[in-house]
């Protein structure tokens, strides 16, 4: 994607300030915005799916491709240590 | 113009609807010989000429039957589509004796649009032929945007000086788009109002002319359009055939944008639904589609499951890992300070993506998964003697204080922190209650982190057992010894003490 802030008329004005043969690019860059786009058949089997193709490369579900939010290998001992330094202080500027 | 009619008469006496719309295919890059020759001199005497006699005279005509009705429907349609093509030559620059503008081929797409149309409202059309509708209406709203995007141009090059009164900019911008949406609205009308009996009835082309007006309406950002449209076919009084009776190309693109919608209301269960069916049925090939998809799927999940795209996922989309991985890491590590700088770094794009306020509230998120940092790092309590160890569940404030701290590298008042509590109680995304004079945070001892599964199987184990056992307070546990922080004594006296929870 390009820089967020070039809008898509942005673009065809430079492509379009050509002459003629860079039209094309410019109707290209028009389409190319955040379209869903035709699909070039109408119809396809199960087996050219995306769940299909995903099923294969894992164990037959999808669920290898979501995982949880949050990580329980990083709930260490140095948490804790991080937590009772940083309590100290807490208390420390209380008591002050 | 031998040749077009000839193809006509094939796919017609096939009844292939398909081949039929190729006829009337304006595609330059892959057909601009074809064209041409379609063209030809560009005399609209001798087209009228050809057509004349390719329609009523010619005996090769007779081999296809055509009734009166329908030879005059596609003789005026055929004849449209002649002009149309010149005027793309034209404006395509492929003509030498003339110029043209988007304007002007998108009427007279659109006089050809309206022809055919009309064939099905005037001409006896039969249902197979509505590929031709599918191809007009398509390349309509195409030369409705080029129409538009051009009128831009010329507008900023002479500048306007003299600015009107009740000038309204957003309508004059997209003048041809939203006068197109008025034309695919009549297709989907004739389309959803067909009385005929189902297999040969136009409904079949309702879907196909819902999802050209949802882009037409997202373009046009008039979402609420869409939810009209939606409305009228999923109030079943119109007798659509269910939508897995589609191609699935339709099926794809309709879920993707009644997904849409639904995120767009912020109705994320629905939304999943929908977004989920169209990735999983997206063709694998469509990178550009799957990645829009995800665009949306990936908010709702983390929203809807508490759940994060893995690295295996995005591997395809470099885009979307650098949308989404740095925020997907500030979350596993509920690091609250990279959560706001990725959130803000990608503001932008969050933004023009309608992302931006659903990623927002995965700020609750890392505040969860910090907050049960907190809660695991407290260790347990002391067990019962021979029971399994029971996590400490009461924790004060200052403890989520100082987490919060270490999150966010800004000091906090423990009067905000205790509000956030708040809000994560009310949000269900912690259980428990703040005992405010206490400064005490008493955490539910069945799934404190609703959602953790680690959790919820400890703790189902942990109550059964404790409820078998009785009661008699002793240190012990291996399981203890690993998270138990130095200091738990300190809370253990008034964990003793008497505070009950239910």
């Amino acid at each position: 994607m390009v820089a967020p802030t070039e809008k898509p008329s942005d673009k065809s004005t430079t492509s379009e300030a050509k002459p003629e043969p860079t039209q094309q690019k410019s109707t290209a860059a028009l389409e190319e915005d955040d379209e869903f786009e035709d699909f070039p058949v109408e119809d396809w089997p199960a087996e050219e799916t995306e769940s299909a193709a995903q099923a294969a490369s894992g164990d037959g579900t999808t669920q290898h491709l979501w995982e949880e939010s949050w990580d329980d290998d990083d709930t260490s001992d140095d948490f804790s240590a991080q937590l009772r330094e940083e309590l100290k202080k807490v208390e420390a500027s209380k008591r002050r | 113009m031998d040749g077009l009619i000839r193809q006509f008469r094939v796919a017609y006496a096939a009844t292939n609807g398909e081949q039929l719309a190729e006829t009337l295919s304006p595609d330059v890059q892959t057909h601009s010989a074809k064209l041409r020759a379609i063209w030809g001199r560009g005399d609209l005497r001798s087209t009228t000429a050809d057509l004349n006699f390719l329609f009523h005279q010619d005996q090769a005509r007779l081999s296809i039957r055509l009734s009166k009705e329908e030879t005059s429907g596609w003789y005026a349609i055929y004849t449209a589509y002649w002009k149309a093509i010149g005027e793309i030559l034209a404006a395509e620059g492929l003509r030498h004796d003339a110029q043209s503008s988007w304007a002007k081929v998108y009427d007279a797409w659109k006089d050809l649009t309206l022809l055919t149309v009309r064939g099905y409202t005037n001409h006896e059309f039969e249902n197979w032929t509505i590929p031709c509708l599918y191809v007009t209406g398509r390349y309509l709203r195409l030369y409705a945007m080029r129409a538009d995007a051009e009128r831009a141009l010329n507008n900023d090059n002479t500048a306007v000086d003299e600015l009107q009164d009740d000038f309204d900019p957003q309508a004059e911008e997209n003048k041809c788009l939203e006068d197109c949406a008025r034309h695919l609205n009549r297709i989907f009308q004739i389309c959803a109002s067909d009385r005929a009996p189902l297999e040969e009835s136009r409904k079949w082309g309702v879907y196909y002319a819902v999802n050209l007006l949802f882009k037409t309406y997202f373009k046009l950002n008039s979402e609420s359009l869409s939810k009209n449209v939606l409305r009228v076919i999923s109030a079943g009084r119109s007798d659509i055939p269910p939508i897995d009776k589609f191609p699935k190309s339709q099926q794809t693109t309709f879920k993707y944008y009644e997904g849409v919608l639904a995120f767009l209301e912020e109705n994320y269960v629905e939304a999943e639904k929908h977004l989920e069916m169209a990735w999983l049925m997206c063709h694998k090939n469509a990178q550009r589609n799957l990645e829009l998809i995800l665009t949306y799927l990936i908010p709702c999940r983390l929203l809807t499951t508490h759940t994060l795209p893995s690295a295996q996922l995005l591997g395809p989309f470099p885009r979307l890992q650098k949308l989404f991985m740095p925020l997907a890491h500030a979350i596993k590590k509920s690091d609250l300070r990279a959560f706001d700088i990725a959130l803000r770094d990608g503001e932008d794009e969050f933004i023009k993506r309608r992302v931006y306020l659903t990623l927002e509230r995965g700020r609750d998120i890392v505040l969860r998964n910090l907050l049960r940092k907190v809660f695991i790092a407290g260790g347990f309590e002391p067990a019962k003697d021979g029971a399994a160890p029971v996590r400490r569940t009461r924790i004060p404030i200052t403890e989520f204080t100082a987490a919060v701290q270490i999150s966010s590298g800004e000091a906090i008042d423990s009067d905000e922190v205790e509000c956030l509590m708040a809000n994560m109680i009310y949000k269900n995304l912690m259980k428990g209650y703040i005992a405010h004079e206490r400064g005490t945070v008493v955490l539910s001892k069945s799934g404190a982190f609703p959602g953790t599964k680690q959790d919820r199987r400890r703790y189902t184990y942990v109550i059964v057992i404790s409820r078998a056992i009785n009661i008699t307070t002793s240190l012990s546990g291996s399981l203890a010894e690993v998270l138990v922080p130095n200091d738990y004594k300190k809370y253990d006296g008034w964990c003793m003490g008497g505070i009950s929870h239910g």
